[in-house]
């Protein structure tokens, strides 16, 4: 007997013991068919009445009480204080605890751009440091927020960029372009801002397209991933590392990446790591050069997909959705023993400190997944903070599902202190 | 959707919903719920384009493998599957040993099937469950033969990884093919 042997008869019989579905069903589809179109009209009605309540508040708001931090000066300023806006839904005024910063956020979008293509789009709203408020900006494609929350590494749109402009988030403006030589399409900061590793693709790395008879967007399936650069920010200087996608190398298969597949640096600066979401371990570590080097020790518990990664000291590291104590809640690793402890959260975005952390989360007794609220969590305790206001769940809007980019979604970018 | 749309589309959930339902649970790893989620989901798409569909069955299948492939990187809660205790392995020498030893292995499968990723296990589904050759698998997730063939590769030795009884068996045909894939690579039309 063959392994397809098995799978073949383990899914039979799976299927099999399914009992069938609950009479009714088509009702059930119908009714959520009617609430999601009734749930739009109301949507856009909320979206209205917003926009008129900002633009009364704002005056109002902005009396002056912002201006508390310091412009410039050299030595990082940690702010203690806590600035919470739960009803802010995208926010409009600074989030922030224990100087972890919502440096910005995005509001992704599906743009057509031929029959067969388009691009997932994000529209960042980035903080000014001086006034403490959101602000729109549409040049960008793609923003790393430096730790500090005062510089951006940006990309321009049509990725992938032949430079990377350095933002100065409380003027607005570039205040030097790095010109690379292969396109740069991804961007994101060494955890003591010093360095900048930029990923290189051939292709745009958030095309989407259609094929044959689909009705929806979706990524390719194929990697056009060539590389990474490790910049030194002050110099703007740095070499590119070619890293082969696995069809390269003569192994089988096609590439099996996501079509944006980003490195990073770890915590401690010393190699260059990406998820790999088909290989054995999910990530794959490389030295500065792009050379492929074993898991390191302290980092074998990292996870792509989770944002926030290792805490500030080191010790931990922020794991998936966890689902046992809590109906909502995610691992803690320990980063040496790779014991679990269970946080509230839904999704961990940002550490605050070594005990605390920034992630989504939904209300109590919430049925919508979707439904979710920027909140502080701590280990060991049972207290949730809300942070900002709830996203709109995105059930809201007929056509998609899950993940894809939707109006009403807005997606954050942290900086640590 | 008018009066006869809405006849119409009632009675082709109430005709094939359990089948979708099986096929449904099966990409979500067993997971019932999930995968009653998965098909509403993919119908109710379904009924806002229900009068300019031809073929109501292939399309609902369509959705449901693209959605579940595509939320694959959902941060949300993989349920746990719950699956009975394997039987005690019997004797070798008892009758009916050998449909014990089977029994148990299609259950360490089942929990192994069920810590895949999504797009893994959406092609064994597609392969092994609904028997579709590689070009119709292709076809429909709107990947290349070669991404197919090399997934469904990776699937099986993750399979391989996560339930170490199975290294007594034999290779799959999949799993028996030369290191370098030749196949052509693009279906698109």
């Amino acid at each position: 007997m063959n392994v397809d042997d098995i799978v073949r008869d383990a899914l039979r019989e799976q299927a099999a013991e399914q009992p069938p579905a609950a009479a009714g069903f088509a009702d059930r589809v119908l009714a959520v068919r009617r609430r999601r179109r009734t749930r739009r009209i109301a949507a856009a009605a909320v979206v209205t009445v917003a926009v008129v309540a900002i633009g009364v508040g704002v005056p109002l708001l902005d009396s002056g009480k912002h201006d508390v931090r310091p412009s410039g000066g050299g030595g990082i300023v940690v702010e203690k204080k806590t600035k919470a806006h739960p009803d802010q839904s995208p926010p409009r005024e600074e989030i922030s605890v224990g100087g972890t910063t919502l440096a910005g956020y995005f509001i992704p979008d599906t743009v057509k751009k031929t029959a067969e293509t388009a691009v997932y789009q994000r529209t960042y709203h980035l903080l000014n440091p001086r006034t403490g408020k959101y602000a729109k900006t549409v040049d960008w494609s793609w923003v790393a927020v430096a730790p500090g929350a005062k510089t951006a590494a940006v990309l321009e749109q049509d990725l992938p960029a032949s430079r990377i402009g350095l933002l100065d988030l409380t003027t607005g403006k570039v205040e030097r372009w790095i010109p690379v030589d292969h396109g740069a399409g991804g961007l994101a900061f060494s955890r003591d801002g010093r360095k900048l590793v930029a990923t290189t693709y051939t292709k745009n790395p958030d095309l989407r397209v259609k094929t044959e008879g689909d009705i929806e967007w979706s990524p390719e399936w194929t990697s056009s991933r060539t590389g990474f650069y490790v910049l030194d920010v002050a110099s703007g200087k740095g070499d590119w590392n070619e890293v082969r996608l696995a069809s390269d190398d003569g192994r089988l298969g096609g590439s099996v990446l996501n079509s944006r597949q980003d490195f990073a640096l770890t915590d401690d600066g010393l190699h260059v790591w990406s998820g790999n979401p088909m290989g054995d371990i999910g990530k794959e570590f490389w030295d500065l050069k792009g050379n492929k080097v074993p898991t390191p020790a302290k980092d074998k518990h990292l996870q792509w997909y989770v944002d926030a990664g290792k805490s500030p000291d080191g010790s931990l590291v922020a794991g998936e959705f966890a689902g046992k104590r809590w109906k909502t809640s995610s691992w803690i690793v320990d980063a040496a023993t790779g014991e679990t402890t269970e946080v509230h959260g839904q999704q961990l975005l940002a550490w605050v400190g070594n005990k605390q952390l920034i992630a989504w989360d939904i209300g109590k007794n919430d049925k919508s997944e979707f439904h979710q609220r920027l909140v502080l969590v701590t280990i060991g305790s049972d207290k949730e903070t809300p942070l900002s206001g709830f996203r709109q769940s995105d059930e809201g809007i007929e056509g998609e599902a899950g993940n894809a980019g939707n109006a009403g979604r807005w997606e954050p970018v942290f900086a640590q202190p | 959707m008018n009066a006869e749309g809405l006849e119409s589309f009632r009675d082709f959930v109430d005709s094939r919903s359990s089948a979708l339902l099986k096929t449904a649970v099966l990409l979500c790893g067993g997971d019932q719920h999930a995968g009653e989620d998965l098909l509403q989901n993919a119908l109710v798409r379904t009924a806002g384009r229900w009068q300019k569909i031809d073929e109501p069955e292939a399309y609902v299948r369509q959705v449901l493998y693209r959605q579940q492939v595509s939320r694959w990187r959902l941060k949300w809660p993989r349920r746990e599957v719950s699956v009975a205790e394997p039987p005690e392995p019997a004797g070798s020498g008892e009758p009916g040993a050998d449909t014990a030893a089977a029994a148990e292995l299609r259950l360490v499968m089942r929990q192994a099937l069920s810590r895949l990723t999504a797009r893994q296990r959406t092609v064994l589904v597609l392969r092994y469950f609904e028997d579709l050759p590689e070009a119709d698998v292709a076809r429909l997730l709107g990947c290349s033969v070669g991404t197919v063939r090399s997934t469904t590769h990776r699937s099986l030795a993750r399979l391989r990884q996560l339930a170490p009884e199975l290294t007594a068996l034999g290779p799959a045909q999949a799993e028996r093919l030369e290191s370098r894939d030749y196949s052509p690579v693009e279906v698109r039309p």
